[in-house]
């Protein structure tokens, strides 16, 4: 999607661009943050009562759908309509929705059963989002041009995709994908201004990262990343229930009760960070429900081994990392706030974490800055993040086994190709299938998609070179390309997902939501590919007026007669032309932009020497 | 099922030339990782987040190649690897060929040694690794020689024995504490 921006006529083409608007999102199991860079600062957004925290809870009754506080304030009156934690269940399979302890599941889907009919894990998301871009246009007038949206660093492929696809849903452009401690480290690198080594310890609501970066000369770069994606500050609450309903040796409850012991486990586990020991009155959960206390020691003891899985996820990222000290430990996610965390973690690498910025809002801010920066308000402390993937790619080969093709903790965006060949006489399709984890054996692994290659030419068994390339973009998303190499035949790529949802099902519910709206829908559509091909004439005339030498007059006049076409195109009023025609003279100039990359790559390290570094920055 | 094939793809992108270095195994790494970033910054995505989607695509490969070459460059078995590769050698035929019994005797020897290892005992496991350590600096050595030699048979088998020690190293290492 592209920005709307209004010049005046005449207007000196360098002059300083506004700047534009770019939100962070801290897209949380429990809790929801946003928050912009405003004057140089990071500005949190509070909602009209003052909380920054939006409850992640949306409820889906038969009077309407309810967003945050007020939906959790229905959770307990109306559980099956009200979804918590749906970040758990993003990109995952009907069968691990089905144990997540809402009874009323659809049928048909991977979606929860609600009085509005069944409502998918990415929609609960798309309404969160929606809710806090709300929240964040209206405190400022400048239209919000994207977002960057924060994802624990352990997500795979799989819920990375149904992220994007929430905010898709949700009108939002997005940015990039940021993993939740890498951003953290942002915020406080830019903060601080010290490079070394880091390592950022994130218990969240419902999962747990680990992640080692390294800051040398602006740029930062994660070293290796792991953790849990079924642990979090949520399997610590349910300690405490359990803790809580021996203490008072509670019976069967209904689903309401449930609920309230669990809120009354969480303000208990609250209160437990400054008390040690607490009275818990259970007359609220149920009727005649007596006094017990709890005390921290006893809480303690009943999560140490939810404490030590994170500390054999810490032990193992440190190895992977292959560094030999810790310069910094930041502290992410409310859970952190729990005094056993503070102490295992200073006690395992001997150091005291850092904790001058809220651990609830380290990561929304950190997400603002890199926001900032990739809408392109640039300045001269400009950082540059390198991240990497966080679980191995693989495809399944003869017996159910894996064989690896992008390996763990390798540095994003990465291109690995892999051939291929057929196994029959004639045979003109393929299937490959795959897996992303770090088992052996692929149902041990999670499978993420099937692709299908099909005109293959027909050849003799083994005979076929398929060129199979898995690229990985800079968000952490996967992408396949395939082709015959002995006879340069391009095989199609079909993507099924194994999970989550098609990119048809995206469309449809695009289709549905925009139905009442759909005259503005198109006058924005053709506002915004006026402005796309406006960017791609200016951006190809400033290409051939500085590097025009690169084409010969052929390749010049073919590429003019394209710019000439999209010109023209857009004096009218037809989207489909239009973008057609911006899709044609965007290939058309690929050649001048691949000759240029060429030959600033070769100017990028000219008389190269670690004095000469420092005044290299600027792009 | 698909057949993996033998072998990646395509003739191997000369990183040597990317990073504008000599081609040869003796390599700075402070310098190398200088230039990574200085490429990185210059090339990666998130300089052409406003840029038209060519240019976005072509960043992203180039942005690919530089970490691929990094990777390549920085380990000096990878990078004996990589140099074998630009001598169109096969890395995969190469890993098969059979090493000399002598070499294979020592290997064993050692890797009883690693499992006879009392867990608690730290002065042999720190003995046993500075051996590794000694029979990894010396056969590095004799890749280099071969390779300056231009004798690409001799390099490709002490890039054999590399990976072996590499493994055994590993082992030795896999016994220690954090840090």
């Amino acid at each position: 999607m592209a920005l709307l921006q209004i010049s005046e006529p005449g207007a000196v083409a360098d002059q300083p661009a506004e700047r534009k608007l770019a939100l962070g999102i801290d897209l949380g199991t429990t809790n929801s943050l946003v928050a912009y860079v405003s004057g140089g600062d990071v500005k949190v957004l509070p909602d009209e009562q003052g909380n920054v925290c939006l409850p992640s809870v949306v409820h889906f009754g038969v009077n309407g759908t309810l967003v945050g506080s007020e939906a959790d304030a229905l959770a307990i009156s109306a559980p099956h309509d009200t979804i918590a934690s749906a970040k758990r269940y993003l990109g995952r399979s009907r069968a691990e929705l089905a144990s997540s302890g809402y009874t009323k599941l659809s049928e048909t889907g991977l979606a929860f059963e609600t009085s509005q009919g069944p409502v998918t894990p990415v929609e609960v998301s798309a309404q969160l989002l929606g809710a806090l871009r709300d929240r964040a246009q209206s405190s400022t007038s400048t239209p919000i041009a994207g977002v960057v949206i924060t994802v624990p660093a352990y997500f795979d492929d799989a819920q990375r995709l149904a992220t994007r696809q929430a905010a898709e849903l949700s009108g939002l452009n997005v940015l990039r994908l940021l993993n939740e401690p890498t951003a953290a480290a942002v915020a406080y690198g830019l903060d601080s201004g010290e490079e070394g080594v880091v390592v950022v310890y994130d218990l969240g609501g419902g999962t747990f990262d680990v992640s080692i970066l390294r800051l040398e000369r602006g740029v930062f770069e994660v070293l290796a990343t792991g953790g849990d994606s079924t642990l979090g500050g949520d399997d610590f609450d349910l300690r405490l229930v359990d803790i809580i309903r021996d203490q008072a040796a509670l019976g069967a409850l209904d689903a309401a009760e449930e609920r309230a012991l669990l809120s009354c486990a969480r303000s208990t586990k609250e209160a437990l960070t400054t008390a040690s020991e607490i009275e818990v009155k259970l007359d609220a959960v149920v009727s005649g429900g007596e006094t017990v206390v709890v005390t921290r020691q006893q809480f303690n003891s009943a999560c140490a081994d939810l404490v030590n899985r994170s500390l054999d996820a810490c032990r193992q990222c440190v190895a992977d990392a292959g560094v030999s000290h810790i310069d910094q430990i930041v502290l992410v996610g409310g859970s952190t706030r729990m005094p056993i965390i503070g102490e295992v973690v200073s006690t395992l690498f001997g150091k005291e974490p850092l904790n001058s910025i809220d651990p609830d809002r380290v990561v929304a801010m950190g997400a603002a800055r890199q926001a900032d920066l990739l809408i392109g308000n640039r300045d001269a402390q400009d950082l540059l993040l390198l991240d990497v993937i966080p679980l191995s790619l693989g495809v399944e080969t003869y017996g159910g086994l894996v064989e690896r093709i992008v390996p763990r903790n390798t540095t994003i965006p990465v291109a690995r190709a892999q051939e291929f060949t057929t196994a029959k006489d004639g045979q003109t399709g393929l299937i490959v299938h795959v897996v992303q984890g770090e088992r052996e054996r692929v149902e041990d692994c999670r499978s993420l998609a099937t692709f299908e290659l099909s005109g293959i030419p027909p050849m003799v068994a083994g005979a076929a070179r398929l060129e199979v390339t898995f690229q990985v973009d800079a968000d952490g998303l996967l992408e396949v390309r395939a082709k015959e190499a002995t006879t340069q035949v391009t095989a199609s790529v079909i993507v099924k997902p194994a999970f989550g949802l098609a990119e048809d099902d995206i469309a449809a519910m695009l289709r549905a939501g925009y139905e009442h709206a759909s005259e503005d829908m198109h006058a924005r559509q053709l506002a915004e590919a006026k402005v796309d091909a406006e960017q791609l004439i200016a951006g190809i005339q400033a290409a051939l007026t500085s590097d025009g030498d690169l084409l010969s007059d052929s390749e010049r006049e073919a590429l003019e007669t394209a710019v000439n076409g999209l010109v023209e195109a857009s004096q009218n009023n037809d989207i489909d032309d239009l973008r057609k025609s911006i899709d044609v003279t965007g290939r058309a100039s690929e050649l001048l932009a691949a000759r240029r990359m060429d030959r600033s790559i070769k100017s990028a390290l000219g008389g190269i020497s670690v004095a000469t570094l420092e005044g290299e920055a600027e792009s | 099922m698909p057949e993996v094939a033998e072998g990646f793809v395509g003739a191997p992108k000369d990183y040597f030339e990317l990073f504008q270095l000599e081609p040869k195994f003796d390599v700075d790494i402070d310098d190398l990782g200088e230039r990574f970033r200085t490429l990185q910054r210059r090339f990666h995505p998130d300089r052409y987040s406003s840029g038209s989607a060519a240019e976005q695509r072509l960043a992203a490969q180039v942005s690919a190649d530089i970490n691929a070459g990094y990777q390549a460059l920085k380990d000096p078995i990878a990078r004996a690897g990589h140099m074998l590769e630009l001598q169109a050698c096969d890395l995969r035929t190469l890993e098969r060929q059979p090493v000399s019994g002598d070499f294979l005797m020592q290997q064993m020897h050692f890797r009883e040694a690693v499992e006879l290892l009392d867990p608690s005992d730290d002065e042999g496991k720190s003995k046993l690794a500075a051996e590794a350590k000694a029979l990894m600096t010396a056969e590095l050595l004799s890749f280099q020689k071969a390779i300056e030699k231009r004798d690409y048979e001799l390099a490709g088998f002490a890039w054999v024995h590399l990976l072996y020690l590499q493994k055994l190293n590993k082992e030795v290492a896999g016994s220690s504490d954090l840090f």
